[in-house]
């Protein structure tokens, strides 16, 4: 049997693995800026989507249904991003005779848009965060939204209804803000999931954002899994999550799972998913919404509770029974962290650093899994998110799977590009990191106060070894470079190309 | 052979010396001398460089220490330097490469915008003729799905917009001129 995989980076490369465990053929499908991406040179056969831009690669419904047909596939598993939560290609799958590997049509549907989960979960009976009911079209007047925000008040969140990992979201002070927020989160959604659609939420102060993941079958079957705590975020997107939540109450974390439970039943939920929640110091909760696919921080859960993710999908997407002990779902084994590797530059504001990944060296050993799309020699396309892997590391103890981060940290190097190591770096020493001390606004506000201040100083013994070793470089390249005077070993020649090619 | 390197400001002067084995796989003796104090005693150091997958090995005869980095070099001369705990960007010959470049216009207070990344223009905040504050958001340019506002640091009057609505740009690519 084949799966193959509407999607491409980390999560595609994840799915692969997971599909090939259980002995499943893959399909990969490509891009133009992705033809020697690791997803398509890892998979079984690789099929060419169209141009680099999404919309006409990655996003186009008609080509992967018909590259599903054509190769014989019979499932389709959409990863996350992308068309994970679109009802339409899980529609378009289920027309075509493709098993999607995920929830239905209608769940997608539901939980897609913001506003009807929020009244889903009213109905189940579980809290929400005050806000609009019906969203906003592009049509909406400007005096509507001026009332609406009004009557939520200030400080307020404008979110797409489409939205997603931060994208079309922005928050709101003050009224006189409200419109070009608006119109940014519009243009975001927009270009980023097709709908232009947005919604207001109160914007609750201090508050930590605890996720439950779930799984649920076609039996009637859901399973809550022991929760996720990703409040380290950086303009709304998560940059760090771990498993357990280090300050959750354990009464707390099963009332959370009977209410994510509760949200999935109520709608007949299958597959992976995802309620979030968000706890405020009291620890009372409030339902955020729902993610109806797998989650990048899927991982976390899988080590914590030794139970594989995509495993599951898959075999809940064939009919089958889940045959997870409950307990087991509900009982941490260890403290797993993650950290995610965005091609970005942290000490220039986080500015995107896409390019050639020059040189790649992956932190290994125990209690460390890497989940990367990336290789060396692959260019790293400006069209797509700028996440390049997920380094994540357990311990017995938090305190164990923080040192581990930092040494497993001090072992990456990604050469050619700018990444957010060195911000993960600094993170990793910060007391409030180390304390447990932070809530949803805790970085921003960090590096607010910090005004772009470098994360990571070098000594004057760091600034004495960049001098030798730029030097050096320099020599081999003179070396290199001078006809006739080869130097020798296959070193020197191995040297001498890399350092041409970079000039 | 001798290079200047300069960081942060900081620029050395290094001789470097082939002492051992024969190029890469051998042995070097480097001289670091502070540009600002030539005069000063400057003990050799000896180490054994080999390159690797990633950039340099280093071992230094003296204490055995190792260090192992990555080094990338940009055609301007900048050469990022990945250390275990900390990456810094080092210049190699940056001072003789300003004086035989052909100059910024830097001094007439012109700031030239230009693209800190490849990526497509999404909006227009401005146009010529308009009076900017400092920071003040120009343009917006989208790059791996993240629109970023761009600015310049001084306040000024935008005299050129050399981009428009969605078009594509490159890294280095000029945006706006302002005065």
């Amino acid at each position: 049997m084949k799966v193959l995989i509407a999607n491409r980076g980390e999560i595609a490369v994840r799915i692969i693995r997971g599909c090939r465990e259980l002995g499943f053929d893959t399909v990969a499908v490509y891009s133009d800026a992705d033809r020697t991406a690791p997803h398509v040179r890892l998979a079984d056969e690789a099929h060419h989507l169209g141009p680099s831009l999404a919309r006409e690669s990655y996003l186009r419904i008609d080509k992967l249904v018909d590259i599903a047909r054509r190769t014989g596939a019979s499932l389709v598993h959409p990863g996350y991003g992308f068309l994970a939560e679109n009802e339409e290609f899980a529609q378009a799958c289920a027309d075509a005779g493709l098993t999607f590997v995920g929830p239905s049509p209608k769940a997608i549907e539901l939980m897609g848009s913001k506003t009807a989960a929020r009244e889903v979960a009213i109905k189940a009976g579980v809290p929400v965060v005050p806000g609009t009911k019906a969203p906003f079209g592009e049509d909406a007047p400007d005096a509507l939204l001026v009332t609406e925000a009004e009557r939520i008040g200030f400080p307020l969140l404008v979110k797409a209804v489409a939205g997603g990992g931060g994208k079309g979201m922005r928050s709101v002070a003050k009224a006189a803000d409200l419109l070009s927020a608006v119109r940014t989160a519009r243009s975001e959604a927009k270009s980023a999931f097709g709908d232009a659609a947005v919604y207001f939420e109160r914007r609750l102060i201090g508050p930590r954002h605890i996720e439950i993941q779930l799984l649920g079958d076609a039996h009637g079957t859901v399973i809550p899994f022991v929760e996720r705590e990703c409040s380290i975020q950086r303009r709304h997107q998560k940059v760090v999550e771990e498993s357990p939540s280090p300050v959750l109450r354990p009464d707390v974390r099963l009332k959370l799972a009977e209410c994510a439970a509760r949200v999935a039943r109520e709608v007949g939920y299958t597959n992976a998913g995802t309620i979030e929640f968000l706890v405020d110091e009291q620890q009372n909760f409030y339902f955020l919404e729902m993610n109806t696919r797998l989650q990048v921080e899927h991982p976390i859960t899988e080590i914590v509770t030794g139970i594989d993710l995509v495993h599951w999908q898959l075999r809940i997407a064939q009919g089958e029974r889940l045959t997870i002990d409950p307990e087991r779902a509900l009982t941490p084994r260890a403290h797993a962290i993650e950290c995610r590797i965005y091609a970005e530059d942290p000490d220039l504001g986080f500015l995107p650093s896409p390019g050639l990944v020059r040189g790649l060296r992956i932190p290994n050993g125990p209690g460390v899994r890497h989940d990367g799309g990336v290789a060396a020699g692959f260019e790293v396309p400006t069209t797509y998110d700028s996440m390049l892997a997920k380094l994540i590391t357990w311990g017995n103890t938090r305190e164990e799977a923080v040192q581990r981060l930092g040494r497993a940290l001090a072992e990456y190097r990604v050469v050619g590009l700018k990444t957010t190591v060195p911000f993960f770096q600094w993170l990793v020493n910060q007391p409030d990191f180390i304390d447990s001390r932070f809530d949803t606004t805790w970085l921003d506000r960090v590096l607010t106060e910090r005004r772009g201040q470098p994360f990571v100083a070098p000594s004057a013994a760091d600034e004495q070894d960049a001098v030798i070793a730029a030097a050096l470089a320099a020599w081999f390249r003179a070396h290199g470079a001078a006809a006739g005077s080869p130097v020798d070993g296959r070193g020197a020649w191995r040297w001498a190309a890399r350092m041409d090619g970079l000039r | 052979m001798t290079f200047e390197i300069e960081i942060a400001g900081h620029v050395r002067t290094v001789s470097i010396e082939n002492v051992g084995g024969v190029g890469p796989d051998g042995r070097f003796r480097l001289t670091i001398r502070d540009a600002a104090n030539p005069g000063a005693e400057a003990r050799p150091l000896t180490l054994d460089a080999r390159p690797t997958d990633v950039g340099l090995s280093l071992l230094f005869a003296d204490s055995g220490r190792s260090v192992d980095l990555a080094v990338t070099a940009q055609p301007n001369g900048e050469h990022f330097v990945q250390l275990p705990h900390v990456a810094v960007t080092a210049i190699v010959e940056g001072r003789r490469a300003r004086r035989g470049g052909s100059g910024e216009a830097s001094g007439s207070g012109e700031q030239r915008l230009m693209a800190p990344m490849p990526g497509r223009v999404v909006r227009l905040l401005v146009k010529p003729g308009d009076e900017v504050a400092p920071r003040q958001g120009l343009l917006v340019v989208e790059a791996m799905k993240m629109e970023n506002e761009l600015s310049t640091a001084r306040a000024g009057r935008v005299r050129e917009i050399s981009v428009a609505e969605g078009q594509s740009v490159q890294a280095g690519q000029l945006l706006v001129i302002v005065e």
